[in-house]
C-alpha cells in the first residue's frame, strides 16, 4: 500500500543519459505501466525505485517519505527481473520461499509451505517445486520469478516484463490473471512492458517513455486516442498508424494524397488548427479509420493498388499504395485480393488525428472531449 | 564391414599404446622414487629392481635425526596460512574485479596475474634484503606473505570468472527479498562460486606446498619446509638418496590424497568459470 513519486530523476551511465528528468506519481493501489521501446530507460526507472540504481539527481518518495538514502531491502519492494534472477542453486520451492525466510520478512516454515503452494498453484508450477531453475523452461522460470515476487505483501510490486517470455496462449492467460490479482491484492504495481496490448489491457495509467524521457502519461484511452506526438501514435497499435502530410487550402479545406479534389476537416478541428497557427499539418489514421472497396462507390473514394496482403488470423493487414503513399489498413480475414489489384480507399475524416508537421506534436481530433469522456 | 571393424580395432590399439606409453613416462619417476626409498645406501647403485627392501630410510627420516616432522608441520602452516590469507584477500578482490568499474582495472588485474610470470629467483634478492631489514626473515608470516605471489593471482583470476558469471540481478533480487549484504554473500554467492573456490584453493595449496626457492632463501633454520628439508640428505661426503626419496614421497602424500579426493571438482571447477555463457 503505497504512493510512489519520482521528482526530476536524472541518471547517466558515462556519457549516456539513461533517464532525463523523469517526473511521475503513482497513486496507492494503482496499476501503472511503463511502456516504451528497448533501451528507453524503463528498467532503470524500476531499479531506481527499488534502490539498486542511484539517481544522479532527483528524489524518490514512497508514501511521501524521501527514500533516496534507504537501502533496497528496507524499502519493502518486491520485484520481478526481466532475466528472472532466480537463485541457480536453489529449487523452485526455495526460490519462492526465499523472501519469507529472509531476516526482514521472516515467517514460520508452516506459513512458508502454505504460501509457496498457494503461489505455485496460481502460477501453475506446483509440479516443478523440487526442480532447479536450470531444469525448467524459460516460461516456467519466469513464472517462478513472478511467484517469488507475489508471495510477499510489499509496498509496491515492480514487474519488469514479467510475462514477455511466455508463449502466446499462456501470456494471454497470465495477463488476465495479473489483472485479476491486482484488484485482489490491492497493492500498487509498476509494470514495464514493450507490448502495447499488455499496456492497454493492464494499466490504469500508462507512461510512454523513449530515450529516457516521458512522452506522455495517461489512461489507455488517452494515449491511444490522443497520443502526445507521432512517436506515441506509432508505438501504440498494430498495424502502425498511417501518418502523412496534408495541405491546408483554407480553414476547412485540405488536399491530400495527390488528389484533385479537396477534403473537409471537421469544424472543431479546423478551429483548433487556426487558433494554434499551425502551418504544416499531418494527418494520422489508424488501420480501422480507412474504409476500402473494390469499386469506386462515391466521390470520396481514392484509387490505389494493393501493395501487400498479410493475413494474421482473425484479420488481414492490407497495404494499399496511393500515389506513392503506403496506407496500412485492417480488413476482414476472408478478404480476397491480389497484389496490384485496383482498390479504392476512403479516409474517415471524423476519426483522424492531426499532428503539427514541424514538431510532430499532437494537435487535435474531432470530438476529442466526448471521446475521452471529459467536459 | 570387415574393413570398418579392422579400422576400429587399429584405432583402439594405437590409442591404448599411446596412453600406455604416456602413463609409463608420467608414472615411472614416481615408481622409481618409491623403489629407492626402500633401498639401503649400499644397494643404491648396484641394484635396479631386485634388492632387499628395508624400512631403515623411513625410520631415519621420520623418527631419528633431523626434524623432518617439524618441517612437515611448518609446511602445513605456511601453505595453509597462505591459502587462507589469499582467500581472505582474493575473494573480495575477485568480486571487485568482476563487479565494479574503476580506473586502471584491467591493468591492476594484469599486474596481479603477472606475479606469476616473474621467475622467483629474479625477485628473491631484493626480497631477501627487505626481509632482513624489516625482520620478516625466517618467520611464518614472512613466508605466508611471499607465498601470496603464488596463491593470490590464481585465486583471483579463477574466482573473478565465477563472479562474472553470476548476474548482478541475482544479488539485487536477494537484496530486495530482504537479505542484508553479508547474507547475500554467504547464502547466494558462496554456494555459487564453491566449485571454483575449492579447486583454486587446492591448486594454490599445492603450488605453495611445492615452493622451493622462497623458503630456501627467505627462511633459515627456524622455519624449514619439507622441500628445503629434503636437501639435508645431501651430506658433505655422500648423498643419501634413499632418505631423500622418503622425504619427497612423504611430502607428496598430502597432495596426492587431496587431489584424489576432489579430482572431479578440480577439473570442472577450473574449466567451468572460464567459459562465458
Amino acid at each position: 500500500m503505497a504512493k510512489i513519486e519520482l521528482y526530476n530523476i536524472t541518471k547517466k551511465f558515462g556519457n549516456i543519459t539513461a533517464l532525463d528528468n523523469i517526473n511521475f506519481e503513482v497513486q496507492d493501489k494503482e496499476f501503472f505501466v511503463l511502456f516504451g521501446p528497448a533501451g528507453a530507460g524503463k528498467t532503470t526507472i524500476l531499479k531506481t525505485i527499488a534502490g539498486i540504481e542511484f539517481p544522479d539527481k532527483g528524489e524518490v518518495r514512497i508514501n511521501d517519505k524521501n527514500v533516496n538514502m534507504v537501502e533496497p531491502a528496507k524499502r519493502d519492494i518486491s520485484m520481478v527481473f526481466e532475466n528472472y534472477a532466480l537463485y541457480p542453486h536453489l529449487t523452485v520451492y526455495d526460490n519462492i520461499a526465499s523472501p519469507m525466510r529472509s531476516p526482514l520478512h521472516k515467517q514460520d516454515e508452516e506459513t512458508v509451505k502454505k504460501e509457496v503452494h498457494r503461489v505455485a498453484s496460481m502460477m501453475k508450477i506446483d509440479h516443478l517445486l523440487d526442480r532447479l531453475p536450470s531444469q525448467v523452461s524459460n516460461g516456467q522460470r519466469q513464472r517462478t520469478a513472478l511467484g517469488r515476487c507475489l508471495v510477499r505483501d510489499p509496498n509496491v510490486f515492480l514487474m519488469d516484463e514479467p510475462i514477455a517470455h511466455l508463449d502466446a496462449k499462456l501470456r494471454h492467460f497470465m495477463r488476465a490473471e495479473l489483472k485479476e490479482m491486482q484488484s485482489e491484492f490491492d497493492t500498487t504495481t509498476i509494470y514495464v512492458t514493450h507490448d502495447y496490448m499488455e499496456a492497454l489491457s493492464l494499466g490504469d495509467r500508462i507512461a510512454i517513455i523513449n530515450e529516457g524521457k516521458i512522452l506522455q502519461i495517461g489512461t489507455g484511452d488517452e494515449v491511444y486516442l490522443t497520443p502526445a506526438n507521432e512517436f506515441v501514435a506509432k508505438f501504440m497499435g498494430e498495424p502502425e498508424i498511417n501518418i502523412f502530410d496534408i495541405e491546408l487550402e483554407d480553414e476547412t479545406q485540405v488536399k491530400m494524397l495527390g488528389q484533385e479534389r479537396s477534403y473537409t476537416i471537421e469544424e472543431d478541428v479546423a478551429e483548433v488548427i487556426k487558433e494554434g497557427e499551425h502551418k504544416n499539418i499531418r494527418i494520422g489514421l489508424r488501420g480501422n479509420d480507412i474504409a476500402f472497396s473494390f469499386n469506386k462507390e462515391n466521390e470520396e473514394y481514392i484509387k490505389g493498388q494493393v501493395y501487400s496482403v498479410e493475413p494474421i488470423g482473425n484479420k488481414t493487414i492490407l497495404v494499399v499504395d496511393v500515389n506513392g503513399q503506403l496506407l496500412r489498413l485492417i480488413a476482414p480475414n476472408d478478404l480476397q485480393a491480389n497484389i496490384d489489384d485496383e482498390i479504392f480507399v476512403r479516409i474517415k475524416m471524423k476519426k483522424a488525428m492531426f499532428f503539427d508537421g514541424d514538431d510532430y506534436k499532437y494537435i487535435y481530433r474531432h470530438n476529442q472531449n466526448e471521446l475521452l469522456g471529459v467536459e | 564391414m570387415m574393413k570398418n571393424r579392422l579400422m576400429d580395432l587399429l584405432k583402439n590399439v594405437s590409442a591404448y599404446t599411446v596412453i600406455c606409453l604416456y602413463s609409463i613416462f608420467a608414472i615411472f619417476p614416481l615408481i622409481w622414487l618409491v623403489i629407492i626409498s626402500f633401498k639401503s645406501d649400499t644397494q643404491m647403485y648396484n641394484t635396479t629392481f631386485i634388492f632387499t627392501p628395508t624400512l631403515d630410510n623411513y625410520k631415519i627420516v621420520l623418527f631419528e635425526g633431523a626434524d623432518y616432522i617439524q618441517a612437515f608441520i611448518n609446511n602445513i602452516i605456511v601453505s595453509g596460512g597462505a591459502v587462507l590469507l589469499s582467500l581472505l584477500v582474493g575473494v573480495p578482490a575477485a568480486y571487485a574485479f568482476a563487479r565494479y568499474n574503476f580506473a586502471k582495472k584491467e591493468d591492476l588485474a594484469f599486474t596481479i596475474l603477472s606475479f606469476k610470470f616473474a621467475p622467483e629467483i629474479l625477485v628473491i634478492l631484493p626480497l631477501f634484503m627487505i626481509y632482513q631489514k624489516i625482520g620478516l626473515y625466517d618467520t611464518y608470516f614472512g613466508l605466508i606473505w611471499v607465498y601470496q605471489l603464488i596463491t593470490l593471482p590464481l585465486l583471483i583470476w579463477v574466482l573473478r570468472g565465477y563472479f562474472e558469471e553470476i548476474s548482478v540481478e541475482v544479488e539485487q533480487a536477494a537484496n530486495l527479498d530482504g537479505y542484508p549484504w553479508y547474507s547475500v554473500f554467504w547464502k547466494i554467492l558462496v554456494p555459487l562460486i564453491k566449485p571454483g573456490l575449492v579447486a583454486s584453493s587446492l591448486l594454490a595449496f599445492i603450488f605453495a606446498w611445492n615452493s622451493f626457492t622462497f623458503p630456501l632463501l627467505l627462511s633459515g633454520f627456524q622455519i624449514e619446509t619439507v622441500t628445503v628439508a629434503a636437501l639435508r640428505y645431501i651430506g658433505s661426503d655422500t648423498v643419501h638418496y634413499g632418505q631423500m626419496a622418503v622425504a619427497a614421497a612423504v611430502a607428496a602424500l598430502p597432495e596426492v590424497v587431496l587431489a584424489l579426493i576432489i579430482q572431479k571438482h578440480l577439473v570442472r571447477g577450473l574449466s567451468f568459470g572460464a567459459v562465458k555463457g
